[in-house]
């Protein structure tokens, strides 16, 4: 943890220090603590802290950055200079919008940092405690324990000024009999809350849940979604839909469908940094407050999210969404609506269909058309006549998420924190329920 | 520097580490991309800081903290070496079976990548025009709605220091460039880029020569607005060198790399089909299938003097004559098989832990020219651009898009097909190759993005490639 005032410090020298007509001084701390194990033995464990100091500046419609982690006054002036003069060599892009200018920042709760710092013996208790429960059921283990604090300061010369300081940590593990997988995983908001049992149990209970696998023959089944593996198929809809820049470069189907009915009616979604669910963000990179984005309401298109540029070439207001990623601006804490139609219900209610617990490097090779493809991991089970019936081997799908989200005919009033495969975003989803999903393949085990 | 990471290594084996190792990394970025004719952005990044790993009663612990001012590394050193150490005593309270290190030869070097062209210290103003005019050559049809070219300049300066006496100091220098042009029309929307990346100076992008490529590209992105779908069916499948690359990177590369085979990557990149009863047994691919891991190809991505264990760069067999012969190891690893490191276990900077990572993992060359494999097809397809990928957590069931497809019949290219996408089991796919282009084909493609560990750690890597024909594969999308 770095102390506030020091990080202001530095953002204020550098501030000062620029000459530019606009100037932007992010001030990124941060502190991460971790532990991995595998086969029921620790294999990493790690602590680590670093600091960025970035700074934008815009000088007659051109734009420069520098990123440093160095601090003295030295270094900061030379960070500064450097993005002058990297804005100095370019030509004028006349549609370079200006820095956002101030709009208030929703006050958050006070960071209580007793319950999200862990020490390294705590981190291997938990380890050994899931280990426990592993070796108790003859399984093997593997798992993450991670915690991290992250500090950001924006300030620009527009007269924008936000601080805020978020931790969180997630827990996961599976275990295992061979090729025979179970998996579990809480995204944690207070170390103090969080009990390791119920969570490694879960994964415990997977694993154990029949102890050989079956094939089927892909096709397309009516397919029961666990909520991290509906953060997956949102991903690609966070990625290549709901982000302006997409839709305005025709790439999008939000370019030609906004307005329309893209899903099916019980289906909306929306991004909430600020809903108490989430882990709470109050402002996006640029300093710009966090709005509410409804996105997909009734299964109809109706929005997308904006950072300044993007928002600046609709004459809008940013939606408080940039983002350094690849893809611009994205929703990085959505929201489904919840349904009324419990899990076991979905299970009860299904004549033949497969239950999936999660996806594994998921990938979008249409981005227009939203198709999605995937395998399955760590606990696919077949459905019949409203039980559970077989463990079944890993399932490649190919289907458009928009044909999916169309065919939902089940959402659990029950929603959970949950992160996808890949990233970091963590979005408060339901388990879904769809009447036809399009598997392509099988794997081996 | 020498005395402060001495006096580092001391303290760890003051404090009962059997063995220690400390990695001061400086980074300097710079990044430039120019869309539609425009710099859109220009951004120089540095870092720097140091990370300490320790053996303690048999468990690793691994602490790291920024450089922040002159003197930070004296400062901090003391408190960062006692963290590490804290760290793999509260493992190894839990671990029973403790971490064994396969020998390795102390050494006292350096090394620098050798680069004609220092593209840190050219005009900027260069890069720029270079960077805009490819935006602007790209933009040569009206269907092209957004074009753009990205500038990828990496310098990493490197001391490794450990208890077993090594000091390796080390200067990789990597450029590359990507570009890409976007066509919409007729409610579709193609794309056609280019990229590769490699250890060396700028001469690595002059010699790339994308401006004089945009009109290809940009050409076959609009022509792609108005291709057929690739057929869905089994067919003969031909992959071009770069898409040959990421076949190499996730379906070789991946589940040749031990951690991943010993279930170290389970929870997150998963583990891999290839046991270990099966080196030097399992038949992985077809006689023609040779491949194998080499981190002295010069200018290649994966390419470096040692290490973050202080292990010399090597080559490694991985596949010979279609029969997996090795795994990609650390020095924690290769005692389990009776071996010593191969050398390619690697962090990203400072603030991370080394895992195994492949270097430059390649398909040796065949005896074919590609008009001679095209001739020789009775039906089939090339394919060619990655567009996407997917695998499942074994390395198994892969699916991978490509951005340009042409069929062929009784060897001929006849038609250009959009929507290209091809699926298989990989010891299939491998064991259905058939023929392999020759060298003058061979490229070292550079993949800046390798994804692995929590927390995520990215890759450099390489990956040498030819055209090759793999018989009998499923193609097309089936959404």
């Amino acid at each position: 943890m770095f102390d506030k005032e020091g990080l202001v410090e530095i953002a204020r020298r550098a501030l000062s220090y620029s000459q530019a007509e606009q100037t932007q001084v992010s001030v990124i701390a941060e502190t991460m603590d971790l532990t991995r194990f595998n086969n029921n033995e620790i294999h990493q464990s790690l602590s680590r802290d670093n600091l960025t100091l970035m700074v934008k500046v815009i000088d007659n419609s051109r734009i420069g950055v520098a990123s440093t982690n160095k601090i003295t006054a030295r270094d900061i002036e030379a960070a500064v200079d450097q993005a002058r003069f990297f804005a100095s060599l370019q030509p004028p892009n006349e549609d370079l919008a200006d820095l956002p200018t101030p709009r208030p920042i929703p006050s958050t709760p006070k960071l209580d940092y007793s319950v999200v710092l862990t020490t390294p013996e705590q981190r291997a208790a938990w380890a050994q405690r899931t280990i426990e429960i592993a070796r108790s059921a003859n399984l093997s283990s593997s798992g993450t324990i991670s915690f991290g604090i992250e500090q950001h300061l924006i300030l620009n010369s527009q007269g924008v000024e936000a601080y805020h300081e978020t931790a969180s940590g997630f827990y996961r593990t599976i275990m295992n009999n061979g090729d025979i997988t179970g998996y579990a995983d809480r995204i944690i908001k207070n170390a103090d809350d969080f009990q390791v049992e119920p969570v490694a149990n879960e994964a415990r209970e997977k694993a154990t849940l029949f102890n050989q696998s079956i094939d089927i023959t892909p096709d397309e089944y009516v397919t029961i979604f666990e909520p991290v593996a509906v953060a997956d198929l949102l991903r690609f809809l966070a990625y290549t839909s709901f982000g302006a820049a997409a839709k305005q470069e025709g790439r999008s189907f939000m370019a030609t469908q906004m307005g329309q009915q893209v899903m099916s009616p019980c289906v909306s979604i929306w991004d909430d940094a600020l809903d108490p669910e989430c882990i709470i963000q109050p402002f996006d990179i640029e300093g710009v407050p966090k709005q509410k984005v409804r996105l997909i309401d009734r299964g109809v298109a109706v929005g997308v999210v904006y950072d300044t540029q993007t928002a600046h070439k609709e004459s809008k207001l940013s939606t408080g969404h940039a983002s350094s990623g690849y893809y611009g601006a994205t929703p990085r804490h959505m929201l489904m609506a919840p349904g009324d139609m419990p899990l076991e219900e979905m299970i009860r209610t299904t004549k033949r269909g497969i239950l999936v617990t999660r996806f594994h490097y998921t990938h979008c090779p249409d981005p227009l058309r939203v198709v999605a493809t995937g395998t399955t991991r760590d606990g696919t089970f077949l459905i019949e006549d409203g039980q559970i019936v077989a463990r079944l081997k890993n399932l490649r799908f190919t289907d458009s998420v928009l044909t999916a989200f169309s065919r939902v005919s089940g959402i659990s009033p029950d929603r959970r924190l949950a992160r996808d495969w890949w990233s970091t975003y963590t979005s408060v989803l339901p388990a879904i329920r769809v009447d036809g999903f399009n598997f392509t393949g099988a794997t081996t085990f | 520097m020498r005395d402060i990471l001495s006096k580092g290594l001391d303290l760890a084996t003051k404090l009962g580490a059997s063995y220690a190792d400390i990695r001061v990394t400086k980074r300097e970025t710079e990044q430039i991309t120019a869309k539609n004719g425009h710099i859109e952005n220009l951004t120089r990044g540095g870092d720097e800081g140091f990370g300490v790993r320790v053996l303690k009663n048999g468990a690793w612990g691994f602490a790291a903290t920024p450089i922040l001012r002159e003197g930070d590394l004296e400062r901090k050193i003391e408190a960062v070496v006692q963290k590490a150490v804290a760290i793999a005593q509260a493992a190894s309270r839990v671990n029973r079976r403790p971490v064994e290190l396969a020998p390795v030869e102390s050494v006292r070097t350096t090394y620098k990548t050798p680069a004609k062209i220092d593209p840190f210290a050219m005009p900027l103003e260069r890069k720029l025009q270079d960077l805009t005019e490819i935006t602007k050559a790209l933009a040569c049809l009206p269907e092209i709605r957004v074009t753009t070219a990205s500038l990828r300049l990496f310098k990493e300066q490197k001391t490794f220091a450990s208890t077993e006496g090594s000091h390796i100091e080390q200067s990789i220098l990597q450029s590359g460039i990507a570009a890409s042009a976007l066509a919409t029309g007729k409610g579709r929307a193609e794309r056609r880029s280019f990229a590769d990346h490699g250890t060396g100076g700028y001469e690595l992008v002059e010699n790339m020569k994308v401006r004089e490529q945009a009109p290809r590209i940009a050409g076959e992105a609009v022509a792609l607005l108005s291709a057929d779908n690739c057929p869905v069916g089994e067919n003969t499948l031909i992959l071009g060198g770069h898409q040959m690359a990421l076949q190499l990177h996730e379906s070789t590369g991946h589940p040749t790399e031990l951690d991943r085979a010993l279930g170290s990557e389970a929870t997150f990149a998963g583990t891999s089909f290839l046991l270990p009863e099966m080196l030097n047994k399992y038949r992985y691919g077809s006689e023609v299938v040779n491949i194998d891991m080499d981190a002295t190809i010069p200018g290649g991505l994966g390419t470096f003097a040692y290490d973050d264990e202080g292990v010399p760069a090597q080559c490694t067999p991985l596949i010979e004559a279609g029969i997996f012969r090795n795994y990609t190891t650390s020095r924690e690893t290769a005692p389990q098989f009776g071996q010593t490191s191969n050398g390619a276990m690697l962090a990203d900077g400072w603030s991370n832990f080394p895992l195994i990572r492949m270097t430059n993992v390649s398909l040796c060359p065949g005896d074919w020219t590609l008009e001679e494999i095209i001739k020789d097809t009775k039906r089939g397809v090339l394919m060619d651009g990655q567009k996407s990928w997917s695998l499942d957590d074994k390395r198994v069931n892969f699916h991978f898009g490509c951005e340009i497809g042409w069929e062929i019949e009784n060897g001929e290219i006849t038609r250009l097909l959009r929507n290209n996408a091809y699926t298989d089991l990989t010891p299939h796919f491998w064991n259905s190759c058939d023929a392999v282009a020759s060298k003058e084909y061979w490229h070292c493609w550079g993949l800046p993005s390798c994804a692995k560990g929590e927390p995520v750690q990215i890759a450099n890597v390489g990956h040498g490639a030819a055209p090759a024909r793999f018989r009998g594969i499923r193609i097309g999308v089936e959404a």
